[in-house]
């Protein structure tokens, strides 16, 4: 029976759009290029196309799919970060407009406000694969050894630090995440994202940026996490690549929620949960860094936009491919994906939790630009020489704002 | 077929390779450098501003000095321990085929990725070296967190990577006519004598071409630094390949990239020129009439 549907689909398919050979690339951990994979075997199948994988971790798929759109070699499909796409696409010519696929990709499972997440200048770029933003992650098994509650706020962190066992951490931040950690903790105390959307100017002051990298530093001086040496000590390796993370030594981060998977599955039987987010003691709200997460895009010179909608469409919405790509990119954004994994059971409870959590915490809109490239490398460059001494806080946080708003004019 | 039609078959498809992925990119490059270029949309002519630029870019500057003491560490380095290990094998010992070959295979694995991700797992905190160490009841070495072990680190893995330095060397050692030796010997030369005025000032144009290969190819080091540190901590090991990498594809600043990378090509020609000029004191040919 099942067999007879696909055929006739694969034929009522054949009408818009030629069996094609396609290609799509994302970047993920094992867990989503296996469910990907697995999910692209059963689309191709239903809609007669071959779909050819290009995966990567998150390191270096940025310059990869540069490169490629440069040399106009980039797939058919791409899985494309948010705030990439001023940087591919400033008047929305970058990728293919999707809405010229509404017969065939079933817009209406997204609201118009998602929907506008993946616009530029009017034009859908790209479709929001979930909303995602930043969660703290603890490893309850480690907690629950040692008798400690999960925290709670930052000096249940500072606590627990010494009370886990003997060389055991609460809680880490380095590069990205220190940023992170940073940036969440001055608009804790500010109210104000990195970013003034109305003027594209920093809307911190020197003196607010500061306090968020003392902060920082305090918690490294109260042994709560390690210093930036010591995380540097181990090599251009990220946090669930760790073997202190993976052995529970590290027992908490600052994370994606749609990277639970990557972060829970080195943890074997321990456990890893999401808490509320921690606030600083002077906070005005939550600070939640909340983003369109990853966005499938068409690439504006396929050969196949047709095929690659159908696919797209597929994978978004199909019930088959929604049950075994699950919560692999977190909690999806179509209506019909999300309504069918959770009357499936298909989602973790944990990420359920995470992305709950990333719902419920309030704070500014962020702006794009808080990721693009050159702000995150001046962030952090300058938090990195204050984390090993070599400059003050304040001076830090003034080179930085001086220099981020130069990096950032041309898109005044 | 003519001949000359036969020697251009089969010099076209070295001539297409050169022609396709050196002079092209190269004389590309060249003319982005003059250009304001990201990318996605056509570059747009901007004079000399990218080398303009660069002149007040600290992080250039800061990357440029990285770069030239990571020069003047591997280089002597590697060039030293190559020497080293080939006097060492042009010795007749038991086995000495095998040992040729497993000195030699270092220089093939060596710039792979996989070496780079095994070095830095050797060289991390809880590392074989660090294990090595604190089992002999030494302090534990941050080899990647501090600024000047990690650039020593990454000098280490090019300096590991000494078989093609060592096979010329050994070459050129193999060639010393064995008779200069003994009439040495009888006039009373020990070992190091015999090393330091004969085999030295008659092995120079090898150490002269070594020089210049290894000076070129230190210059152009990516994937050690990118691999095991990222160009860190405090950019310490940040080189120009990976400056002009992340300008290039993460800043979408090609125009500026390829400034830089013209930049280090002029650095390169002038070191290399400068060589030339000082190999008319110290290298030595067969022939030379100098006393």
């Amino acid at each position: 029976m099942r067999l007879l549907t696909t055929t006739i689909l694969a034929g009522l398919m054949a009408t818009t759009a030629q069996a094609a050979d396609l290609r799509m690339s994302w970047w993920g951990g094992d867990a989503r290029h296996a469910q990907t994979q697995e999910a692209l075997q059963v689309c191709g199948t239903k809609h007669g196309h071959q779909v050819a994988a290009e995966f990567t971790g998150w390191a270096g798929h940025q310059e990869r799919i540069t490169t490629q759109i440069a040399g106009r070699t980039e797939a058919d499909i791409m899985q494309i970060n948010w705030p990439w796409l001023p940087l591919f696409s400033r008047d929305g010519t970058g990728f293919a407009d999707l809405r010229e696929f509404s017969d065939i990709i079933d817009l209406s499972q997204w609201t118009e406000e998602q929907l506008a997440g993946g616009e530029m200048n009017g034009v859908l770029n790209g479709l929001p694969v979930a909303e995602t933003g930043r969660v703290y992650f603890f490893n309850k098994t480690v907690f629950d050894a040692a008798g400690l509650p999960l925290p709670t706020n930052w000096d249940e962190v500072r606590a627990a630090t010494g009370q886990l066992g003997e060389g055991v951490l609460p809680f880490e931040a380095q590069g990205l995440n220190a940023i992170f950690l940073v940036s969440t903790t001055v608009t804790q105390m500010t109210g104000k994202d990195l970013i003034d959307a109305q003027t594209t100017t920093v809307a911190w002051t020197p003196e607010e940026l500061a306090e968020g990298i003392r902060f920082y530093l305090s918690l490294v001086e109260d042994g709560a996490i390690r210093s930036w040496q010591q995380v540097a000590g181990e090599g251009n390796i990220e946090l669930f690549e760790m073997r202190p993370w993976a052995d529970g030594r590290i027992a908490g981060t600052y994370e994606w929620d749609s990277a639970y998977a990557k972060y829970a599955d080195p943890l074997g039987d321990q456990e890893l949960v999401p808490v509320p987010i921690l606030q600083v003691d002077s906070a005005v709200n939550d600070g939640t860094y909340r983003k369109p997460s990853m966005l499938l895009a068409i690439s504006a010179r396929s050969e196949n936009p047709q095929a690659a909608a159908q696919i797209i469409d597929c994978l978004m919405n199909d019930p088959e491919a929604v049950d075994i790509l699950g919560d692999s990119r977190g909690l999806p954004a179509s209506r019909a994906a999300s309504e069918r994994l959770a009357a499936e059971g298909g989602i973790d409870p944990n990420v359920a939790a995470a992305h709950d959590l990333v719902l419920a915490g309030n704070g500014p809109v962020p702006s794009p630009l808080n990721e693009h490239p050159k702000v995150r490398e001046i962030f952090g460059d300058y938090l990195e020489a204050a984390a090993y001494g070599q400059i003050e806080p304040e001076d830090a946080a003034l080179e930085m704002i001086d220099e981020m708003n130069r990096a950032i004019r041309s898109f005044r | 077929m003519e001949s000359p039609r036969i020697g251009l078959a089969y010099l076209a498809p070295y001539l297409i390779g050169l022609l396709v992925f050196t002079a092209i990119p190269f004389l590309g490059s060249l003319y982005l450098s003059f250009t304001d270029y990201n990318l996605i949309q056509s570059p747009v002519w901007s004079g000399m501003d990218n080398f303009r630029e660069l002149m007040n870019d600290r992080t250039f500057m800061r990357s440029l000095r990285v770069t030239l003491l990571y020069v003047f560490i591997t280089v002597p380095l590697k060039l030293a321990f190559a020497l080293f290990i080939a006097v060492i094998l042009n010795y007749r010992l038991r086995a000495i085929g095998f040992f040729r070959t497993a000195y030699y295979v270092p220089s093939i694995l060596g710039g792979s990725i996989a070496i780079a991700v095994l070095w830095r797992y050797i060289f991390a905190d809880a590392g074989l070296v660090n294990m090595v160490l604190t089992g002999m009841g030494l302090e534990p070495v941050n080899w990647f967190g501090d600024p000047v072990n990690a650039l020593f680190t990454i000098s280490l893995l090019r300096t590991w990577q000494f078989g093609s330095a060592m096979v010329i060397f050994l070459a050129a050692l193999q060639a010393v006519d064995k008779s200069l030796y003994e009439a040495a010997a009888i006039d009373g030369a020990n070992k190091w004598h015999s090393f330091v005025h004969i085999t030295l000032p008659l092995i120079t144009p090898v150490i002269f071409f070594n020089l210049i290969m290894q000076m070129v190819q230190a210059f152009q080091e990516f994937n050690g630094p990118y691999i095991i540190t990222g160009g860190g901590p405090l950019k310490s090991t940040y080189l120009l390949p990976l400056y002009i990498y992340d300008e290039a594809f993460k800043n979408f600043n090609m125009g500026y990239a390829s400034a830089i990378a013209w930049v280090l090509f002029l650095i390169i020609m002038v070191l290399t020129v400068v060589a030339f000029w000082s190999s008319k004191k110290w290298v030595y040919y067969a022939g030379d009439k100098r006393s």
